[in-house]
């Protein structure tokens, strides 16, 4: 590799964006030419610094305040409340656009059937695991682990199989309450796209998937043995099936 | 409608901050910053059926960055003297020049020679530096090959480098390196 090849791999060796033949070749590279190798250095420096300088701009309460007024009401419920709990929760810079995700989407709409209720509360939930740091209460790819730490948890044992083979990764799994009802969520993976199992204890009679779009989600419910399934992502709905028969097969 | 704004609410809104930092960050004031913020939520709201899936950051990031396009647009065929890309200083410059470079911080320092830099320059290094965003992402936002995403970080950090001053080897490996 010559000087001139290296130059803008460099940044992507810096970056994370090379994968693991990319890096070596690289890192040959630099441990031949000192010149390279410094100006890696200087370029890890200059990323390190701009990372903790945190240059970014935070829109003002103003703005915010507009923004949530123009977009975010026109839902149900009072909204003066809400408005005045954003606005306190914005002060605190942090942790302010979790907690207004949290606050609002408690109450959620209580328009049409039961199902549909549980269908949205579903989703809200799962959208805001995806944007949580832990998206999981137990992180483990071992079934072994995660099902006994639902054990000690609920009273209901989840069904927590590993699906590897079939290429959905677990994850982990968390505690989650769903329509006022203890649920486990396993967490699983598809290529980019995480699918969230909402188990929980019910008292219908066994039925067959049921498929609901929402914005660009797909949520497959289904019951089966005196619980209740509901399965959600933004994968494809085929590989949802996929996922949903694997688990009815177990 | 309910299902409308419930789901704005939970795709768009968390990526508010990020929006209105690329946009601060692309049009260099307070102003045209909440302007864009605002016309790109509505553009994403009136849009949303349209967005599929997991990527709302990349989704809406993309629609900020266009608005601001357009924005600096309108701004250089406006008959009011716009903001010229080049001779604009942030207005947190303070009017006295000489003492602002001896107080300047490294952090202001810093951040004065990111806003230097050309628009296609300083957006990469934006998403990358500050959102944090993988090439793949910025390629997405920006509607750019991930091979020009590394070619523009490369130039923008080399840039970077060369105003800031890092190690005496810095500027021999920027000429050295450096892609025509």
């Amino acid at each position: 590799m010559t000087c001139r090849e290296a130059g803008p791999l460099l940044h992507a060796r810096l970056d994370n964006e090379l994968d693991m033949a990319g890096s070596a070749s690289i890192d040959l590279h630099l441990s031949d030419c000192r010149a390279c190798a410094a100006q890696y250095v200087a370029l890890e420096n200059l990323h390190e610094e701009i990372t903790a300088l945190d240059l970014a701009y935070a829109p003002g309460i103003a703005l915010e305040r507009r923004l949530a007024s123009q977009f975010l009401k026109g839902t149900k419920s009072p909204s003066r409340p809400w408005t005045w709990n954003w606005l306190n929760a914005s002060v605190m810079a942090a942790a302010a656009i979790g907690v207004v995700v949290l606050i609002l989407s408690v109450p959620r709409l209580r328009i049409g059937s039961d199902t549909d209720a549980i269908a949205a509360e579903i989703l809200d939930n799962h959208l805001r695991a995806l944007q949580a740091v832990h998206q999981v209460d137990v992180p483990s790819s071992d079934q072994h682990t995660v099902k006994p730490w639902f054990q000690g948890k609920t009273s209901f044992s989840p069904p927590v199989p590993d699906l590897t083979e079939h290429d959905f990764i677990l994850i982990g799994g968390r505690l989650e309450v769903i329509h006022q009802q203890p649920a486990a969520a396993i967490v699983y993976r598809r290529r980019q796209h995480v699918i969230d199992l909402y188990v929980s204890p019910s008292t219908g009679a066994d039925s067959k998937t049921e498929l609901r779009d929402l914005g660009g989600y797909h949520l497959l419910h289904w019951m089966q043995d005196n619980m209740s399934y509901w399965a959600v992502s933004d994968v494809d709905p085929s590989d949802l099936r996929t996922f949903a028969d694997l688990i009815l097969a177990r | 409608m309910d299902t409308k704004v419930r789901f704005f609410e939970l795709t768009m809104w968390p990526h508010m901050r990020a929006a209105y930092n690329l946009a601060r960050w692309l049009v260099r004031n307070d102003q045209d910053a909440e302007d864009i913020v605002q016309e790109s939520f509505l553009k994403a709201y009136k849009a949303q059926e349209s967005f599929r899936g997991s990527e709302a950051k990349t989704w809406m990031l993309s629609i900020v960055r266009n608005t601001a396009m357009d924005f600096r647009r309108r701004d250089k065929s406006g008959v009011a003297v716009p903001l010229g890309e080049e001779g604009y200083e942030p207005k947190d410059d303070s009017p006295d020049p000489e003492r602002i470079l001896l107080d300047r911080s490294r952090r202001e320092r810093v951040r004065h020679a990111i806003s230097r830099l050309e628009p296609e320059f300083r957006e990469a290094i934006v998403l990358r530096e500050i959102e944090g965003l993988s090439y793949k992402e910025i390629a997405s936002v920006l509607g750019i090959p991930m091979g020009t995403v590394m070619s523009r970080l490369s130039r923008a950090r080399n840039l970077l480098l060369a105003e800031l001053g890092g190690t005496k080897l810095d500027g021999a490996g920027e000429v050295q390196h450096d892609l025509p």
